[in-house]
């Protein structure tokens, strides 16, 4: 996915927005530019830094910033949004504050003003607030701030023309507040030694008495005694409190914001919650949250696996496929191509339109449609965050918190693609830990949709024998993980969104950038992994590696030979590989155990090549080369155990 | 040598400690005293009508029992509080209370014990004598700064303090605006605790529940107690 260094705009003139996670920056963006994003209330989602052009006006670049509650990054989103402020040649800012919390904005509000930027407020959500009997005076607001304030509601466009008009009227503000003297001298002196930068010289002072350490490499060009310099001014500073600087001069800000509140928001005896807020407070409730919680995930089981899986699968693969593009390419192509060669290429047993682009069209589309559709409702509802706060003691076995449940469950949409929201997690440890189970044990939708296909048909014994084989596997490796890879506690510290009724369209643009990136993802890999086992095939290697490997197949998993072929792909990607085995399945070649045992090691294989490249993406090479080390014997001995165990009590299944 | 208050404030320590243990000897006291020239001091006090004499037996009259359980109550609610708040060191901790059982006033004195829910012993076991805010509290059973956890859902806290074991901590509930003198609500405990503060809702660990500490407010109501 992009890099926010490569996306850095190069438009002459530019604007960024800002502001806290979930106050609808992404929204806004959308309605300025026509180019969407992904808009989630989960917190920290939206790592990725967007660009786009103006809808109004071509030549004005606009960024959008992921979310944030400070400017003294705290996670790797607050550096980057920082990072922007710093790098980027911006002709204003937006920063978005969400109407209902006016107190959390302002503290990046005074923040922009004591770095001397140009900026406009736009005071989002004033419906939400009202309903709450809240209200703020936002040209009070502009007054004292000294900064144009707009009113908008961006979910249903209100204020939004008024908000284009202003872009180009961002102003520095006049508003500024001191320090305890300590903090002031100790500001004034290092902004002696600091270079010019876009940013105000106080500011950065500032920045560098709150100890920031990401703005070491900004740092660079400064010679070695200046450094000593700002830290012993740093550190004298830092003599005459007891608490760190950064809190001393975070909680200094928000008394100026409790001011600058005090004076523009007003409130009204609170009405009664709304439903939806009652809703929300079940959703979190220890009992009765536990029936809302199997709800839901009946919900989405229903309409991925029993509507996605089930009926939209039999309609393509059954119908469009089968009666339709099957038999007309095939004789299309065999009239037009002579040569046998290239037509088994093409229409073969491992051809490209009959096995590729069948499976990864009519067999996987639906299932991950479907998937990323229910996601995305979940994700817009602000159910998610909720269903982190039911799991967050389970997953404390784990050595992770609630927080880390967004990237399981999008795990089970696509792995690849959880594994790059993993990098929301706050220490390393937590990282490693769901980076490896993703890759270990996690079935996305498209192996879960052959994997139910196959074993729902069977028995649900067997169904359990499977889950059961997987959760256990999961749940000893991530306790074991938890206790080998060092590092500190972690924080569960989540902002709960309010509920909201998700919009269709958001969320069928969304879904829609979903499964394009999963096509252009996946269906590459699955024309390469046919033409590998095409090529394999061809040349008699696959009957090689499949007498070479028998003895791990055939002694250890107790599996016919053929299976090989199945596993050997399923190293590119293991729901392909499990489709391999349903193909051996329905021939007939398996019972009922050495399914299951089979289904098993293939869903402890590593999801795909790509879930691979994004490990060493974000691991790096040493700890991906570790999982590899790690993954594939661990699934085999998994495999060969449950096989022993099954056989040796002659479980019937 | 002139006497002072403090020398007096120490043996009538050590005659209240040694009172716990049943011992009443003088040799006693005058053995394991750390003052110079404890004699002297016994002496002045007799004058002073704060001790009673009879051969070897010494005892607290009214007047000096009244001030020895003073000492004892600032010198043993120090311990705690330099311990268990402060989280300093045994020795520190020795060394420090020493001092605020001089210099601690009878508000301050009052303050301290119902800040810290008016414990009846001190670190090592040992009764700290009840005060008149003790007795009050026996009433109304509300100590007045207490761990967010000891709040029942529903309630509402201004929060007095953050005693957080990381930085990094407290850095995240700064900018949630979760700082002294913010007003909160608690939902819920279980699953886990979930706190209102202004419109944000926030779901937060045990561990970080337990390093808040709040004064409790009737609904909405700051002032009350």
């Amino acid at each position: 996915m992009h890099n926010h260094e490569k996306e850095v705009l190069r438009t002459d003139k530019k604007i960024a927005i800002l502001g806290n996670p979930n106050v609808g920056k992404s929204v806004i963006f959308g309605l300025l530019t026509g180019k969407y994003v992904m808009v989630s209330n989960y917190p920290g989602t939206t790592v990725e830094v967007t660009t786009g052009h103006a809808n109004f006006d071509k030549e004005l670049g606009i960024i959008d910033t992921p979310g944030v509650n400070n400017l003294i990054p705290m996670s790797e989103d607050e550096r980057v949004t920082r990072d922007i402020l710093l790098n980027e040649d911006l002709d204003g800012l937006v920063q978005v504050i969400d109407a209902k919390n006016l107190r959390r904005g302002l503290l990046i509000t005074l923040q922009l003003c004591e770095m001397g930027l140009p900026f406009l407020i736009d005071l989002n959500m004033g419906d939400e607030a009202r309903s709450r009997g809240m209200y703020v005076d936002s040209k009070r607001l502009g007054d004292i701030l000294g900064v144009r304030v707009v009113e908008t509601v961006a979910t249903s466009r209100k204020g939004i023309s008024k908000l284009v008009k202003s872009t180009t009227k961002t102003k520095k503000s006049h508003f500024s507040f001191r320090y305890s003297p300590e903090i002031e001298e100790g500001a004034k002196k290092i902004a002696e030694l600091i270079p010019e930068a876009r940013i105000g010289k106080r500011s950065m002072a500032l920045m560098l008495l709150s100890g920031d350490e990401s703005l070491k490499p900004w740092l660079a060009s400064l010679d070695a005694e200046a450094i000593k310099k700002i830290e012993q001014i740093r550190d004298r500073a830092q003599a005459s409190y007891s608490q760190p600087l950064n809190y001393v001069i975070t909680k200094r800000r928000l008394e100026e914001v409790h001011r600058i509140v005090k004076q523009t928001e007003s409130r009204e005896e609170k009405k009664a919650g709304s439903i939806l807020e009652s809703f929300g407070r079940l959703a979190v409730h220890p009992i009765k949250g536990i029936p809302i919680l199997m709800a839901v995930l009946l919900l989405v089981y229903w309409f991925v696996g029993v509507f996605g899986a089930g009926t939209l699968v039999d309609f393509f693969e059954g119908v469009i496929f089968n009666e339709y593009i099957n038999p007309t390419s095939t004789g299309i192509i065999e009239r037009l191509i002579p040569s046998k060669l290239a037509q088994d290429f093409l229409i073969g047993d491992y051809g490209i339109i009959t096995m590729a682009l069948t499976y990864s069209v009519a067999i996987i589309l639906p299932i991950v449609g479907t998937f990323f559709i229910a996601f995305g409702i979940l994700e817009d509802s602000g159910y998610l965050p909720r269903l982190a706060v039911m799991v967050n003691r389970i997953f404390k076995i784990l050595g992770l918190n609630g927080k880390a449940v967004l990237p399981m469950i999008l795990g089970l949409g696509c792995v690849t693609m959880a594994t790059l929201t993993a990098r929301t997690l706050e220490t390393k440890k937590e990282r490693i830990i769901v980076t490896l189970l993703l890759a270990l044990g996690v079935p996305c939708s498209a192996q879960l949709g052959v994997i139910l296909g196959l074993l729902g048909g069977l028995s649900g014994a067997a169904l359990a024998v499977w889950a059961g084989s997987v959760v256990t596997t999961l749940f000893v490796v991530g306790f074991l993980a938890s206790k080998v890879i060092p590092g500190g506690s972690y924080d569960f510290i989540m902002e709960l969104p309010p509920i909201r009724v998700p919009k269709l369209s958001n969320i069928l643009i969304k879904t829609a950038t979903r499964v394009e990136w999963y096509l252009k993802e996946a269906v590459p890999l699955f024309i390469l992994g046919t033409i590998v086992l095409f090529t394999l095939d061809i040349t008699g290697i696959l009957g090689g590696i499949e007498i070479a490997a028998s003895p791990l197949i055939v002694g250890v998993l107790g599996l016919p030979a053929q299976a090989t072929g199945a596993f050997l792909i399923g190293f590119l990607r293991r729901d392909y590989g499990a489709a391999g085995l349903f193909a051996l399945a329905s021939a007939g070649l398996m019972d009922t155990t050495q399914i299951v045992v089979s289904m098993v090691t293939i869903t402890l294989f590593m999801p795909c090549i790509a879930n691979l490249f994004i490990i060493i993406k974000e691991r790096g090479w040493k700890t991906a080369a570790g999982m590899v080390a790690f993954i594939f014997p661990t699934a085999f001995i998994v495999g060969g155990i449950l096989n022993f165990i099954l056989r040796y009590f002659e479980v019937m299944l | 040598m002139t006497i002072h208050e403090h020398d007096i404030d120490e043996l009538l320590e050590l005659l209240w400690t040694l009172k716990e243990r049943n011992v009443d000897s003088l040799g006693e006291a005058l053995r394991i005293s750390e003052q110079e020239n404890p004699e002297r001091i016994i002496e002045e006090m007799e004058n002073a009508a704060l001790v009673e004499i009879k051969g070897d037996k010494i005892s607290l009259t009214k007047k000096g029992d009244a001030m020895a359980r003073d000492i004892i109550r600032r010198h043993r609610l120090a311990e705690v509080l330099l311990s268990q708040i402060f989280e300093l060191s045994d020795e520190a901790v020795h060394a420090e209370a020493c001092k605020f059982e001089h210099i601690l006033g009878p508000d301050v004195t009052e303050s301290v014990c119902t800040f810290l829910g008016h414990p009846p012993v001190c670190n090592h076991g040992n009764p700290i004598p009840r005060g008149e805010c003790c007795q009050r509290f026996k009433k109304e059973m509300k100590p007045l700064v207490l761990p967010l956890t000891e709040l029942s859902p529903g309630e509402d806290g201004r929060i007095v303090f953050i005693a957080p074991k990381e930085h990094k901590r407290l850095d995240k509930l700064t900018t949630f605006g979760v700082v002294p003198g913010s007003t909160i609500k608690l939902h819920q405990k279980t699953p886990s605790f979930i706190i209102k503060i202004g419109e944000t809702d926030l779901a937060i660990d045990e561990d970080i529940a337990k390093e808040i500490y709040v004064r409790r407010a009737e609904n909405g109501d700051n002032r009350k107690r």
